[in-house]
């Protein structure tokens, strides 16, 4: 089973990423299962052809016997789609939200198949938004990012929490690469692959900006589902397989803030 | 007292009559807490039963936010009717951010309601829960204008064995300079009478664990402090003169009052006169200053220290004027006399 958590800015487009690479590897007869670590709870909204599938938070709180259909819903590809959900803005603690879906998923037995994709809100840095990279969950973590600078920072901040986790002598997540989703910014390309390579890792898919991405959202699926042929579902596929293929994965090395800020200044 | 600042402001907080106290905090914390403050009333034969009620944060309350289970903890607590509900807190709504201030504000008995931000750990030990209570209890009391004569005793160990004792020893004290107590702040005082506190015109501390409230108490109605009960027998003395200066009395009645302490200390003093010659050795120090206060009953009896003598114990509390020296002396005549 492969585990692969992605995780970027708020808005960066993990979720429609994620969505689309969950879609590719089902179309390669791979077993998918997707689960939206952001309290948004919408990782997986166009796996499920626009449905809000209920949270495993609410769930586990209106329900004395949870049963695995009363949070795991099937979606495009047969894709097993989980939200994590949370609280209200502004209330609650987020973190120990995503830690209590978690335990509940363990205690269900139902983290299985052939790919297991988190999607996973990286602005909050705190120890409930890393669990996905703990305790043997994902060993694999994709960086999702423009060529923005908050981006780019959060992304770093993520390395952070890789390096810090990958101490620990029992620590199995590692980084995979970088994933940049175009903004369609002057040298954007060319930016990241730096970023990624200063990190001490590397680009391993450059996802260039597309009406595509627009016309399947506001249908409510995913590119693989809404324009199979496109040139962006290719895109997709080809990422996907990249990410299957890959057995290249490191312990990143986090910049200074002073090196990302000069970094970008480079490629202004 | 160990523990986190729930129980210091527990231990101020039980011990307001007519009150309810809503701890809002996980069910565990709530009855760690009052098991400590059960097991220490029963040792200083404490019989109340204060009202406590918790709001028992959940996990899920954890995720969500505990605003709604503080609002229903205060609903259950308004249906009593309660001259008072004070709303002392945990680690864990301020770690998740409940805006418990808001809330209280909001709630239909908010005229009644008294949010005072312990945190639990986060606020600090329990020493700082204490003082903390004592402080958010101070917005109880109004300005007004000191009544000469009158003083206010603030933070009285409420968990302590000997805590009448020591308060029957200061109004003795007290007596002498013609000063009343008008109120304890706060034991087994009801809210009317807390809310006088601004009347007495001079605020007398327990002792330096209260400090930090004194002062603030002190700034806050413009009134003098003094820092602490009597220690032993000289400490009666000072206790008196600081008193009575703070007070406004002439130092004829001080100076007559102090004449009238000594002359009656020495006549306490007789009926240990049969261990005058004995020698002793004193045992560890484990309340800070019981050395000097104890090395003075040994010169002020004739007594002498010298390390092979028998070994007495130094008691577990300070002092406190006569009262607590005899007390103190007792214990070492059954040792020296009877082994």
């Amino acid at each position: 089973m492969r585990q692969i958590a992605f995780y970027g800015k708020g808005g960066i487009g993990k979720s429609t990423t994620s969505a689309n690479l969950s879609a590719a590897f089902s179309e390669m007869n791979l077993d998918v299962m997707q689960i939206g670590c952001d309290p948004k709870h919408d990782s997986t909204r166009m796996l499920m052809h626009g449905r809000w599938i209920p949270t495993v938070l609410e769930q586990m709180y209106e329900h004395k016997e949870l049963k695995t259909e009363d949070i795991i819903y099937h979606g495009f590809g047969n894709i097993r789609c989980v939200e994590a959900g949370g609280p209200e803005p502004g209330i609650g603690c987020a973190g120990r939200g995503i830690i209590a879906t978690f335990q509940l998923l363990e205690k269900m037995d139902a983290l299985f198949g052939d790919v297991v994709i988190y999607d996973v809100l990286g602005d909050v840095v705190c120890g409930g938004f890393a669990m996905p990279m703990r305790d043997g969950y994902a060993q694999e973590v994709y960086l999702v990012t423009s060529g923005e600078l908050m981006s780019l920072y959060a992304a770093n901040n993520i390395c952070k929490a890789i390096a810090r986790i990958s101490e620990r002598s029992s620590a199995k997540c590692r980084l995979g690469g970088v994933i940049c989703n175009a903004k369609n910014m002057e040298n954007e390309r060319e930016l990241v692959e730096e970023f990624a390579k200063r990190i001490g890792s590397r680009l391993v898919c450059y996802i260039p900006r597309s009406n595509a991405v627009r016309a399947a959202e506001v249908n409510c699926m995913t590119v693989i589902e809404h324009n199979p042929e496109s040139e962006q579902a290719e895109v997709y596929r080809n990422c996907a397989k990249i990410i299957l293929d890959n057995t290249d994965l490191r312990i990143p090395t986090p910049l200074a803030l002073e090196e990302l800020e000069e970094l970008a200044r480079n490629y202004l | 007292m160990a523990g986190c600042t729930l129980t210091g402001a527990l231990s101020v907080a039980c011990f307001i009559p007519g009150a309810v106290t809503v701890v809002h905090a996980p069910r565990g914390c709530a009855h760690q807490t009052f098991s400590m403050l059960h097991a220490m009333m029963n040792d200083a034969n404490t019989n109340i039963t204060p009202e406590i009620m918790v709001s028992g944060l959940s996990d899920k309350d954890v995720i969500f936010g505990g605003e709604r289970c503080l609002r229903q903890a205060l609903d259950r607590a308004a249906e009593k009717n309660p001259d008072l509900i004070i709303v002392v807190t945990s680690c864990v709504p301020e770690t998740i951010g409940d805006d418990c201030r808001a809330v209280c504000q909001e709630h239909a008995y908010a005229k009644h309601i008294l949010y005072i931000p312990t945190s639990g750990f986060l606020g600090g030990s329990a020493k700082d829960g204490e003082n903390a209570a004592l402080i958010g209890l101070a917005d109880l009391a109004d300005p007004a204008e000191p009544i000469p004569g009158t003083v206010a005793i603030i933070g009285e160990k409420n968990l302590e064995s000997e805590v009448e004792e020591n308060f029957s020893e200061v109004t003795r004290l007290l007596d002498l300079l013609g000063l009343t107590v008008t109120v304890r702040f706060c034991r087994n005082t009801d809210i009317p009478t807390l809310k006088k506190l601004g009347t007495a015109s001079c605020f007398i501390l327990r002792d330096e664990r209260s400090y930090d409230a004194g002062c603030e108490l002190g700034k806050k109605f413009n009134r003098p402090i003094i820092p602490e009960f009597p220690r032993g027998l000289s400490g009666a003395l000072t206790f008196l003169r600081e008193t009575g200066e703070a007070c406004g009395i002439s130092s004829e009645k001080i100076e007559s009052a102090v004449s009238e302490e000594t002359a009656y200390q020495e006549d306490m003093l007789s009926k240990f006169s049969n261990l005058k010659g004995s020698s002793v050795f004193l045992g560890a120090e484990l309340v800070k200053g019981t050395f000097a206060v104890a090395r003075e009953a040994i010169k002020r009896i004739g007594m002498t220290e010298s390390p092979g003598s028998a070994e007495v114990r130094l008691p577990f509390y300070l002092p406190v004027g006569i009262s607590g020296t005899m007390k103190m002396l007792y214990l070492w005549r059954r040792k020296i006399l009877h082994g």
